[in-house]
């Protein structure tokens, strides 16, 4: 028999009391757990997603906007390149100093051409890069190969009447429709997508690239250093990242674990008052239990201690079940929430089952001081 | 030879709201170590009073407690409960077993704070169970218990530290007088063997046993018979 054991024994005599106890910080870390864990796997997701989802810095020729008029009459404006961006750009791209942070590199080249009588859009990019640079696109067909293949957008290809296996034909050259692409909302919907050499053929230009699209790994890394670096390479590009949407969700995520964290911290709060409203009972309640504690010799650090392992235990097994039962909540929710491969999130139930014990311990502090004060006379009387 | 336990002038005042009423009024008296006292009187005499005076669980209001020649009322509260498991044993009329436990981890409890081997403590329970007559029922919870069984489960608890004085408080009184005399047969047993007693009783068969019998009246020693 020591103080553990005793405890543990109390414990067991009283088990709806123990119950109730634990309840609130079972209730508390809960919730705190299932939030922290959704919210941490929903955080991944996006960046998973903006790793996956390719572009996220984006680089153009510098221009600048040259309005035209007289006096106050306005005559429009003209954009005017400072210069134009090649094949040797790529080169000073991967050379920058993180360069080990970068996924990809892709040259764009856009021109407008005919295709079978129509002026459309041409946008030459490689075709062994579709997959990393645009991983949403979905084909009737196939993708295009190297060399002598497009794609067609799907109001490309609406307008040509062609489907894959037809042809398309423009200054001469006669290219087969490997695919077409699926509606996607945006402007390549009205382009003919081949190998970025073919439409650069096209257009005469060997060497040419229209922006290059960079995909860097950036959990948890600051996207404008490389920007800047980017910058610093290239010193006649444009180079800005793209952020916005993944800027939006990531504040949308923060104010869902901020509303999650505010009800977690309610909820423990609720919790360490029960803790200490029943371990304040418990103490009225045994008061000539302590009395007879005290007479056989238990000093008043006995007594405290007997009082923080009853709590102890509590507060480990209703914080071990809150944080388990968190995890798992967490991970059935995460589909509802956009996460796509729930994965059980540790290190906040970890931090819960420490807060939960923290929060059981602290609760039990006042009561705890009030029994170990608890003078033998008092308590004695009722022997 | 100094005696064992000394009160000098011991007054102990109860107040609420403003009335005061006294326990005990300037009791002195003196027991050598070896006495079998009891202590009677009728009821609000002041034995109980006297009875956690000396054991330490109450600080008298004025006067002098000295065991074994310390000063109780200058020990800190830990030190006092340190002098109280080392020095004296208590049992009570309602023999306040937790009921929780088995007659053997009611035995141990004293020892719980101590870092002594579980085998260790129970062991040693267990012959304290014996020597009271229990053997074979060191399993069983209180309720399981008779009153006097439960009453030999306390003075078994009260034994653990080896201490050199009982302070006993009415041990028979829940007890019918079969009972009753074999828990006082264990006390003589243990007065016997060395230790020093002092029980507050209403039975006069105890006086019988006794080496010496102290009278209480409205809070004054009225008998003192060695």
């Amino acid at each position: 028999m020591n103080i553990r054991k005793l405890a543990w024994k109390n414990l067991f005599r009283r088990k709806s009391r123990a119950v109730f106890t634990g309840l609130g910080i079972f209730l508390g870390i809960g919730t705190f757990v299932a939030i922290a864990s959704l919210t941490a796997q929903m955080e991944q997701a996006v960046r998973d997603k903006l790793d996956r989802y390719g572009a996220n810095i984006l680089v153009t020729p510098r221009t600048e906007d040259l309005s035209l008029g007289f006096g106050d009459i306005a005559l429009g404006g003209t954009q005017v390149a400072h210069s134009r961006l090649t094949t040797a750009d790529e080169k000073a791209i991967r050379g920058i100093g993180m360069k080990e942070r970068l996924r990809s590199v892709v040259p764009f080249f856009m021109t407008a051409a005919d295709a079978s009588g129509k002026n459309l859009v041409w946008m030459g990019m490689p075709g062994t890069e579709i997959a990393t640079a645009r991983p949403w696109w979905k084909f009737t067909g196939a993708p295009f190969g190297e060399k002598g293949e497009v794609v067609l957008g799907s109001e490309a290809a609406a307008a040509l009447d062609k489907g894959p296996g037809g042809t398309v034909t423009s200054k001469g050259k006669t290219f087969r429709v490997a695919g077409v692409l699926h509606p996607t909302g945006e402007k390549e919907d009205g382009m003919v997508i081949a190998s970025i050499a073919d439409v650069r053929s096209l257009a005469g230009s060997p060497v040419g690239v229209t922006f290059f699209e960079v995909a860097a790994l950036c959990k948890d890394c600051p996207v404008e250093d490389i920007v800047a670096q980017i910058g610093d390479a290239l010193p006649g590009a444009r180079v800005s990242a793209i952020r916005q949407v993944v800027e939006s969700r990531k504040a949308a995520v923060d104010q869902f674990r901020k509303l999650g964290l505010g009800v977690s911290a309610i909820v423990l709060a609720i919790g360490g008052l029960m803790v200490f409203v029943t371990v304040m009972g418990s103490v009225q309640e045994r008061t000539k239990e302590i009395g007879v504690l005290r007479a056989v010799g238990f000093r008043r650090k006995a007594i405290l201690s007997l009082l923080f392992w009853e709590t102890g235990w509590v507060s480990l097994l209703s914080s071990v079940s809150g944080a388990l039962v968190g995890v798992a909540a967490a991970m059935l929710a995460a589909p509802l929430f956009g996460v796509e491969m729930a994965e059980a999130a540790f290190f906040p139930a970890i931090l819960g089952v420490a807060i939960g014990m923290a929060l059981g311990l602290l609760g039990t502090i006042p009561p705890a001081r009030r029994a170990a004060a608890l003078s033998p006379t008092e308590a004695i009387r009722s022997l | 030879m100094n005696p064992f336990i000394r009160l000098e002038n011991v007054s102990m005042l109860y107040g609420n709201n403003g009335v005061s009423a006294a326990a005990l009024r300037g009791v002195s008296l003196s027991i050598d170590a070896g006495e079998y006292a009891v202590i009677t009187g009728e009821s609000g005499a002041g034995k109980s009073t006297l009875l956690t005076i000396l054991g330490g669980l109450q600080v008298p209001s004025s006067g002098t407690v000295l065991m074994k020649g310390v000063d109780l009322s200058s020990l800190s509260a830990d030190r006092l409960a340190d002098f109280r498991r080392e020095t004296i044993g208590f049992i009570f009329q309602a023999y306040h077993l937790l009921p929780y436990l088995t007659a053997r981890e009611n035995v141990m409890v004293p020892m719980s704070p101590l870092r002594t081997g579980a085998r260790e403590k129970a062991s040693l329970a267990d012959g304290l169970l014996s020597s009271v007559g229990l053997s074979g029922k060191e399993e069983r919870l209180p309720s399981e218990l008779s009153g006097g069984e439960c009453q030999r489960v306390a003075i078994a608890r009260a034994l653990v530290h080896d201490p050199s004085v009982l302070l006993a408080d009415e041990p028979t009184g829940n007890l019918d007088s079969a009972t009753g005399e074999q828990i006082l047969d264990l006390f003589s047993g243990l007065h016997k063997a060395g230790k020093t007693v002092l029980m507050v009783t209403h039975n006069r068969g105890n006086l019988m046993r006794a080496t010496r019998s102290i009278r209480l009246h409205d809070g004054l020693v009225a008998e003192d018979r060695g």
